[in-house]
């Protein structure tokens, strides 16, 4: 089995895993929650982790979790898609398969990228579309960035990939690597026998 | 220039004087941060032990950290507490437990902790009412009293242990007697029973006739006695025929043997409690001679001896456990009333006339080598029970001490008449003992048990369980379930009842079940209802019934009494009472559209959305 026929696999059973896994986190600190950071998952299911204790949170400063995340269900459909596509790049031969490899690559990007413009959309939405009686007022619209932290009122936001976008991610590279001629990482490159003494040797050691 | 010999004379005196001054000073200064740095727990830190002291007529627990003498919660047991909503409604079990076995009112003496191996496992407390002889348990997973229970054939529940190693029984002398058969027609001398009851059940399993006034209990490490001192073994039911005889005696209860007496039929039941008179079954009851009217008994760490305290002679008389007798009587000072214990073989024993604590090496008492008193310090003042931390366990861990003194007088800034008790704290690490603190607390600690943190802290809950009863969110309801009864199922969350208000007529009864579906630490709501002498207060997690009949027609804000939230102060509710004869429905106002969006000077508007 080729190397790259590996990769795809290996690209096939991350993205897969990845439905299992809780794609984007957040974890909220405030000086009364000592030890207790509240956090939150995105899981395909939906919203899960400390939600009461969230939504109680929110009531103050008039944000409200959206009722329904249609984009959940669109992005098992693609991420089945994907893996299926996978798959299928797994057991092409020839030519074909490395077109076919570039193709999901192309597809992966592409997901991702809309995958996390609609995250960002939906947190602009969060933190701007809010009740005007909401009991506190003094509390400034807020934008939480898709990766790092905001501060809403009391509170300071992380925003971050969790487990599944990690392995999302690491399947977009595996199926990059599996779309290259040559593999990605060259051994020989890394490890040269004639020059010792180039910085790169250190490298090369610990990658083999 | 000359100079005068007597100026030089004054002058160097002078000098000496002020050097001394600042030595002294700086000697001084340092001793106090010395002691102040061994007592000081940082904000945020947490104290290394937790200290359980009795709250006396109080009928409450006090929990103090140590070293800091911080005052971190106050359990109540025997009173009613409508700050923590503890027995103060009709409905409340604790409540009806407290009427049922004599009374809204308790005498707390002597926290016993529960024990496994000999050591603390911070699963229970108990605690005497010495007044109505009642005995009760307090969970630790939660800080709460747990059961209440009435101990038949016996007044003035005093002294109280648990025997160890394991909890097998606690062990509850009867310290005032009675007739022997209950009647005051009796003419036989007044007799006491030491009651053993069973930790789980709290049932009295059996008891022990003992003649005289059984005062203070402990037990031996391995289960086998429980030993009790006992005064007026001259049976005089006035004061003076208490102190005739020149010795009263340590009580000593075999239990395996009682346990047999039991099993043989040979106790005879008063009350639905087995009776076992020691007469009947020999080898139940031994009583070892001791100076006249003894008070403290404590057994050693290692288990090997029991040491009473003399009370009224300078005394204590060490018993060998298992010969039962006197191996050494040394003199340690004036009035000593109890004892206790480090890990490097040396006892403290209070003494109350001399208002100090003496540390004495109890090897060397026995040997009746001369320099066996090893240090004294003043307390301040009159000190009763003392206790070092783990004191009464197998593993004492010889840092603090402390001592439960009776009178203040001048320690603290006068406050009336009546004045605080002193608790002082000191370092027993050393060879010689050091005050390092004091606070003040209400009446009436009596005795203290520390419980170190790490036993204890890993099993604290910081929410209750919702069980069955619980009122879950979306099941709120306002039901008549009668001509005269409505039953309210309420839930709490910041900032908010639901429902938020309720109707009722003149004459109704309310059942409220109310949870606080909080699942967030420390985040407890209650719910206080005006003019019905009604606040029930919940923990998160809680839930909590109480039934009121509602008062004259009106309309009643029930509100949250547990500052919770921005919107504590709106997170309240209307329980409208309406005439009997009539039937409106409750208004609701709202804000008043021409009042709304008003601008105030100098006040920028900070609208959402901005």
């Amino acid at each position: 089995m080729t190397r790259q026929r590996i990769y795809c696999l290996a690209a096939a059973a991350l993205t897969a895993a990845s439905l299992a896994l809780p794609l984007w986190g957040f974890r909220m600190t405030a000086p009364q929650y000592p030890d207790e950071a509240l956090q939150l998952q995105i899981t395909r299911h939906g919203i899960r982790g400390d939600v009461q204790e969230v939504e109680t949170l929110q009531q103050y400063i008039g944000v409200r979790f959206p009722d329904e995340l249609p984009e959940l269900a669109q992005a098992q459909v693609a991420i089945a898609g994907l893996t299926a596509l996978l798959l299928l790049a797994a057991a092409v031969h020839g030519r074909a398969a490395w077109w076919l490899r570039r193709v999901v690559f192309a597809v992966f990007v592409a997901f991702l990228l809309a995958s996390a413009v609609t995250v960002q959309m939906r947190l602009y939405e969060a933190g701007h579309t809010r009740d005007p009686n909401a009991p506190i007022r003094a509390v400034r619209n807020f934008t939480p960035p898709l990766v790092g932290p905001v501060k809403v009122g009391n509170f300071t936001v992380w925003s971050f990939p969790h487990a599944g976008a990690v392995a999302l991610l690491a399947a977009a590279a595996l199926t990059l690597a599996s779309s290259r001629k040559k593999p990605l990482i060259n051994a020989d490159a890394l490890n040269p026998r004639d020059d010792g003494s180039r910085t790169g040797s250190r490298l090369g050691r610990a990658v083999a | 220039m000359r100079r005068h010999p007597l100026l030089l004379v004054v002058a160097t005196a002078l000098a000496t004087l002020a050097g001394a001054q600042t030595l002294g000073c700086g000697a001084s200064r340092s001793a106090r941060s010395v002691a102040a740095e061994k007592m000081y727990v940082a904000p945020g830190e947490l104290d290394k032990y937790y200290a359980f002291l009795s709250g006396g007529q109080s009928g409450s627990v006090f929990v103090v950290g140590i070293p800091s003498g911080r005052v971190i919660r106050e359990i109540p047991v025997f009173e009613p507490r409508a700050a923590y909503g503890y027995a103060v409604h009709e409905t409340d079990a604790r409540r009806r437990e407290l009427i049922a076995t004599g009374g809204l009112w308790g005498d707390t003496h002597h926290p016993a902790p529960s024990e496994k191996d000999g050591i603390y496992d911070g699963r229970y407390l108990w605690i005497n009412d010495l007044a109505n002889g009642r005995l009760a348990r307090v969970r630790l997973d939660v800080f709460e009293t747990d059961k209440i229970v009435k101990i038949p054939n016996l007044q003035g529940a005093h002294g109280i242990a648990v025997v160890s190693p394991d909890t097998k029984y606690i062990v509850v002398n009867g310290e005032f007697e009675q007739p022997t058969d209950g009647l005051v027609t009796n003419p036989a001398p007044y007799t006491s029973v030491v009651a053993f009851v069973d930790p789980e059940s709290m049932e009295v399993k059996f008891e022990v006739r003992v003649n005289g006034n059984i005062d203070i209990a402990d037990t031996s490490k391995d289960g086998r006695y429980a030993f009790s001192t006992v005064y007026n073994l001259e049976q005089g039911s006035d004061q003076g025929h208490m102190l005739q005889f020149d010795r009263d005696a340590v009580a000593a209860i075999d239990i395996p043997a009682a346990e047999k007496a039991i099993a043989a039929g040979l106790a005879e039941a008063q009350n639905g409690v087995p009776i076992i008179d020691p007469e009947k079954a020999p080898g139940v009851l031994t009583l070892i001679p001791v100076p006249k009217n003894p008070h403290g008994i404590n057994v050693t760490p290692d288990g090997r001896y029991a040491i009473a305290s003399g009370k009224l002679s300078p005394t204590v008389s060490i018993i060998d456990v298992k010969t039962l007798k006197i191996v050494a009587e040394p003199e340690v000072g004036l009035g000593p009333l109890h004892t206790t214990f480090d890990d490097r073989g040396n006892a403290f024993t209070s003494l109350f006339l001399d208002s100090q604590v003496v540390k004495w090496n109890i090897d060397k008492a026995i040997a009746g080598d001369d320099d066996y008193i090893v240090d004294r310090i003043n307390v301040h003042y009159n000190i009763g029970h003392l206790q070092a931390a783990g004191g009464e366990t197998m593993k004492p861990y010889g840092d603090f001490l402390l001592a439960l003194n009776k009178l203040s007088k001048d320690q603290y800034v006068p406050v009336g008449p009546d004045l605080p008790e002193n608790q002082e704290l000191i370092d027993i690490s050393g060879e010689k003992m050091t005050m390092i603190g004091a606070f003040p607390t209400p009446p009436e600690p009596h005795d203290a048990v520390f419980v170190h943190a790490s036993v204890l802290k890993p099993l604290v809950k910081q929410v209750f369980e919702t069980g069955d009863e619980a009122v879950k969110p979306g099941q709120e309801q306002v039901v008549r379930t009668g001509p005269n009864s409505v039953r309210v199922d309420m839930t709490l969350i910041r900032s908010a009842f639901t429902p938020e208000k309720f109707e009722v007529r003149e004459g109704d009864t309310v059942t409220l079940r109310i949870t606080n579906v909080e699942t967030i630490r420390d985040m407890t709501h209650g719910y206080a209802l005006p003019d019905h002498d009604l606040n029930v207060s919940l923990p998160p997690g809680a839930t909590r019934t109480v039934s009121y009949e509602v008062r004259k027609p009106g309309v009643y804000w029930f509100y949250c009494t547990n500052f919770c939230s921005a919107l504590h102060l709106e997170m309240r509710g209307r329980m409208v009472v309406q005439p009997k004869d009539m039937q409106v429905s409750i208004p609701d106002w709202h804000a008043n559209q021409n009042v709304k969006g008003i601008t105030v000077p100098g006040v920028p508007s900070t609208g959402a959305g901005q």
